[in-house]
C-alpha cells in the first residue's frame, strides 16, 4: 500500500520556539488571540511571523544588515515575501527615489550656481573698481592708453591685477609700518604690461608717413629736451614704488612720533607696540611683527593717555611699562581717554576713496602749479598731449614687428620689458604725469589729516585736563543732616 | 514592503510612507503590539532563566544581571593560548528593541580592569566584531556572543592592538553602536 506521507508544516508542531523572542506555544494551549506562526526557511527554526516581519523591516532599513535580512541566518535560506505590491506602488517607489537622487544633485548644483553667482559679482565689482582706482590715480589719458573703455581689450594680467587692488589697497591701511610693499607700486607696475590694442596702436603710428607723423605728434616742451633720453624726474614708477615710498614712509613715520611726542607726551600706540616688540626681541625681528600686532592694534580704538604725573617721560625702554595698547588695563596714576579715532568701516571706506582723493589731490595741485612755477617743475606737468607720443620700438625703425624674425621678436621684446622695467616705457615719460602729482597729493593729504587727527587728540586731551566739577552750596538740604562745625552754627564763621 | 526606507524623509505625497520601522503597527495583531515594547524584557527574562538553570558555557560567568538594561559578564579562554589565565570583564546594554536590535558589548575598562590586547579590541573595551553589527540576527543570543568572543580571544596568532587605536580612542563615542566599523579581517 503507498502510503501518503504529508510533509508536516508549522502548524503541525507539538511545541513551537520562536527563535526571535524565545516564546514558546504549545499545540494544544495556544495563545489566546491566536498568533500567526512561519516556518520560513529550510532548517528547524520557527517564529512568529509578525516578530519576523518586524526583524525583515528593521533590518532592511539598517545599512550593513540589509543583506542579511531576508536569509534566514542559520540555513542561509532565502525568505519570500508576499505582499500586496501592485505594480503601481513599484512604479511609485521608483519614481520616488529618482525624484530623491535627483533633488540631492539640485541642491549640490545649487549651492555651487549660487556660490558662483555670487563669486562672480563678487569679481566683477573688484574688477570694475579696480579700473576705476586706476583711471583715478595715473590720469584718464594714460588709462586709456593702457586699457582703455573696452574690456575685451584688456590683456590678461589686467583681470588679475585689478580685482585684487581693492584688497591691496585695503591691506595697505591696516598695516601702516609694515615692511611688505605698498600698494602704489603695482599700480604704477602696469605700464609694463603691453596688450595687443597697445601694439597696434604703436605700429599703425610707425606706419605713418613721416610728414604726418610729424603733425600728429608734437612735444610742447619749454626747454630743448632731447627726445632719446628718457626724463629724469618724475622718477620711474617702479623705482619710486620699490625704493621712494618705504624711504618716505620711514622718515614720516619717525617726524610723526616726534611731533606726537612734543603735543600728547607720550608716543603713539604703533610705534609703542613697535618698540615694545623690538625690546622684547632684541632688535631686528621686532619689524616682522609689527604687521601684526598692526592689525590687531589698527582697527580699533586710539587710545589717548593723558598723563597726570609731572615727571617727564622716560626714555622709550620705559614706554612699554607705562603705555601699552589695547589689552591692558590702566595703572590708577593714569586715566584713560578712549578716542575713537577709526573704525573698521573708517578705515575700509577710506582705503577704498585713496584713488580718487589722490586725484583730486593732484587737480587741486595742478591749478595751484598755474601760479608757480617751481610748482610745475617739481610736479613737471606738461600739456596732456593730444596725440601720445608713441615710443620707436627699440632699435627697430620704419619696421613692422612681423617682418622680423622670432628670435628677433623675442630679443625686442625682453628688450622692451626690460626697459619697461627699469625706466618704465617712454611714453609713460613723455606724457603728462598725472601719478606722479597724484602721489604728491596724497601724502600732502596723509600729512593734513595726520595734523588734524593729532590736533583733535590735542584738544581732547586739553579737555580733559581741564575739567573742573562745579561747586554747589547746601541749598535745599535739611541743615540738621550735616554735621556742620560749632563756628557756622554760631555765624562767627566769616 | 521591500522599498520601505524609513529613515530618509520623502516629499509631501508620500509622507504615509516615512514611518520609521518601530512605530509601523499593523492594526490587526494589536496583541502582539502591545507585547512589543516589553519583547526585551521577555526575551531577556527567557534568556536569563536559561543561564540560571542551565549554568553559562566553561570560561564564561555571569557577574550581574540585576535588570534588563546592563548585565555584565566574565570570560576566559581556556586551554593553550595568548591570553591564558586571563579574566575578562564584557558589558552588555540592551535597549527595547532587543533582540531586534543588536546589544552593546564591550570589555570593562577602568578599575583595575583592561580590555585584552587583541587586533580587534581598542584599549578602551569597544569590540570590532561581525556579530555585533552587521551579522547580528535574533536568532543569537547573550551567550552565544560570549562564545564568541571567546573563540575570538582564542584564535588570535598575535597580541597586537588594532592599527588605529589611539586615533578611534580618541574620537570613540561612548556607545560602541554609534561606531561603523568596517569588517575586513576575518581571519583574526
Amino acid at each position: 500500500m503507498a502510503t501518503t506521507t504529508r510533509v508536516p508544516t508549522v502548524d503541525d508542531l507539538r511545541l513551537k520556539l520562536c527563535y526571535i523572542c524565545r516564546e514558546e506555544e504549545l499545540y494544544d494551549a495556544p495563545e489566546n488571540p491566536r498568533r500567526q506562526w512561519t516556518h520560513p526557511c529550510k532548517c528547524t527554526l520557527v517564529a512568529h511571523e509578525q516578530c519576523l516581519l518586524k526583524w525583515i523591516q528593521t533590518a532592511q532599513a539598517t545599512e550593513g544588515r540589509a543583506q542579511n535580512a531576508m536569509k534566514c541566518p542559520q540555513c542561509g535560506a532565502a525568505y519570500e515575501l508576499e505582499s500586496k505590491n501592485p505594480f503601481i506602488l513599484r512604479l511609485i517607489n521608483v519614481g520616488n527615489n529618482i525624484l530623491q537622487s535627483s533633488g540631492g544633485m539640485f541642491t549640490l548644483f545649487g549651492t555651487a550656481t549660487v556660490i558662483g553667482v555670487v563669486g562672480t559679482s563678487i569679481y566683477v565689482v573688484c574688477t570694475g573698481y579696480g579700473a576705476w582706482a586706476m583711471q583715478k590715480f595715473i590720469g584718464k589719458e594714460m588709462f586709456n592708453f593702457l586699457l582703455g573703455d573696452d574690456p575685451s581689450q584688456w590683456p590678461w594680467s589686467a583681470f588679475i591685477n585689478l580685482p585684487l587692488l581693492p584688497f591691496s589697497l585695503i591691506v595697505t591701511r591696516f598695516q601702516s609700518t609694515s615692511s611688505l610693499p605698498p600698494i602704489i607700486p603695482i599700480l604704477l607696475a602696469l605700464p609694463s604690461t603691453f596688450s595687443p590694442a597697445f601694439n597696434q596702436k604703436i605700429n599703425d603710428h610707425w606706419r605713418l608717413d613721416k610728414g604726418v607723423r610729424k603733425l600728429t605728434s608734437y612735444r610742447p616742451s619749454s626747454s630743448p629736451a632731447s627726445t632719446s633720453s628718457p626724463r629724469s624726474w618724475p622718477p620711474s614708477p617702479m623705482i619710486f614704488g620699490l625704493f621712494g615710498i618705504p624711504l618716505v614712509q620711514m622718515v614720516y613715520q619717525r617726524l610723526y612720533s616726534k611731533v606726537y611726542f612734543k603735543v600728547m607726551g607720550t608716543l603713539p600706540p604703533e610705534r609703542v607696540a613697535l618698540l615694545r616688540n623690538r625690546d622684547a626681541n632684541g632688535g631686528a625681528a621686532g619689524r616682522n611683527n609689527v604687521a601684526r600686532m598692526d592689525i590687531a592694534n589698527g582697527p580699533f580704538n586710539l587710545r589717548v593717555r593723558a598723563n597726570l604725573r609731572d615727571d617727564p617721560h622716560p626714555a622709550a625702554h620705559g614706554e612699554p611699562d607705562l603705555l601699552v595698547g589695547q589689552d591692558i588695563p590702566a595703572p590708577e596714576e593714569e586715566r584713560v581717554l578712549q578716542v575713537n579715532a577709526s573704525t573698521v568701516g573708517r578705515k575700509v571706506a577710506g582705503a577704498l576713496l585713496t584713488p580718487a582723493i589722490a586725484s583730486w589731490m593732484g587737480t587741486l595741485l595742478l591749478r595751484f602749479s598755474r601760479h608757480s612755477v617751481l610748482l610745475r617743475e617739481f610736479l613737471a606737468i606738461r600739456r596732456p598731449i593730444g596725440r601720445v607720443w608713441y615710443p620707436p620700438p627699440v632699435d627697430v625703425m620704419n619696421k613692422d614687428m612681423h617682418t622680423l624674425s622670432a628670435f628677433k621678436q623675442m630679443t625686442v621684446g625682453f628688450q622692451m620689458i626690460a626697459r619697461g622695467l627699469w625706466g618704465s616705457s617712454r611714453t609713460f615719460l613723455e606724457s603728462d604725469p598725472v601719478w606722479w602729482r597724484n602721489t604728491v597729493g596724497l601724502g600732502l593729504f596723509i600729512v593734513v589729516k595726520d595734523a588734524v587727527q593729532l590736533f583733535h587728540l590735542w584738544l581732547t586731551k586739553r579737555e580733559l585736563e581741564s575739567r573742573k566739577v562745579k561747586n554747589r552750596d547746601f541749598t535745599g538740604v535739611d541743615f540738621r543732616e550735616l554735621d556742620l562745625i560749632p563756628s557756622f552754627l554760631l555765624g562767627t564763621r566769616r | 514592503m521591500r522599498h520601505v526606507e524609513p529613515s530618509v524623509p520623502l516629499k509631501a505625497p508620500f509622507t504615509a510612507l516615512t514611518l520609521p520601522p518601530p512605530r509601523f503597527q499593523l492594526s490587526r495583531d494589536s496583541a502582539a503590539n502591545s507585547e512589543m515594547t516589553s519583547i526585551s524584557s521577555r526575551r531577556l527574562a527567557k534568556e536569563l532563566k536559561e543561564i540560571h538553570s542551565e549554568g553559562c558555557p566553561v570560561g564564561i560567568t555571569l557577574v550581574k544581571a540585576d535588570d534588563f538594561a546592563t548585565w555584565w559578564f566574565t570570560i576566559e579562554v581556556m586551554g593553550e593560548s595568548l591570553y591564558q589565565n586571563e579574566r575578562y570583564t564584557l558589558q552588555f546594554r540592551f535597549d527595547s528593541q532587543y533582540p531586534i536590535s543588536s546589544p552593546a558589548v564591550q570589555f570593562v575598562v577602568g578599575e583595575g580592569m583592561e580590555a585584552p590586547i587583541h587586533p580587534h579590541v581598542y584599549s578602551n573595551g569597544h569590540i570590532c566584531a561581525s556579530i555585533l553589527g552587521n551579522e547580528w540576527s535574533p536568532v543569537l543570543s547573550v551567550i552565544a556572543v560570549c562564545v564568541t568572543l571567546q573563540s575570538m580571544l582564542a584564535s588570535c596568532k598575535e597580541k597586537k592592538p588594532p592599527t588605529d587605536n589611539d586615533r578611534y580612542v580618541r574620537t570613540a563615542p561612548d556607545n560602541p553602536k554609534k561606531t561603523r566599523f568596517h569588517y575586513d579581517d576575518d581571519t583574526v
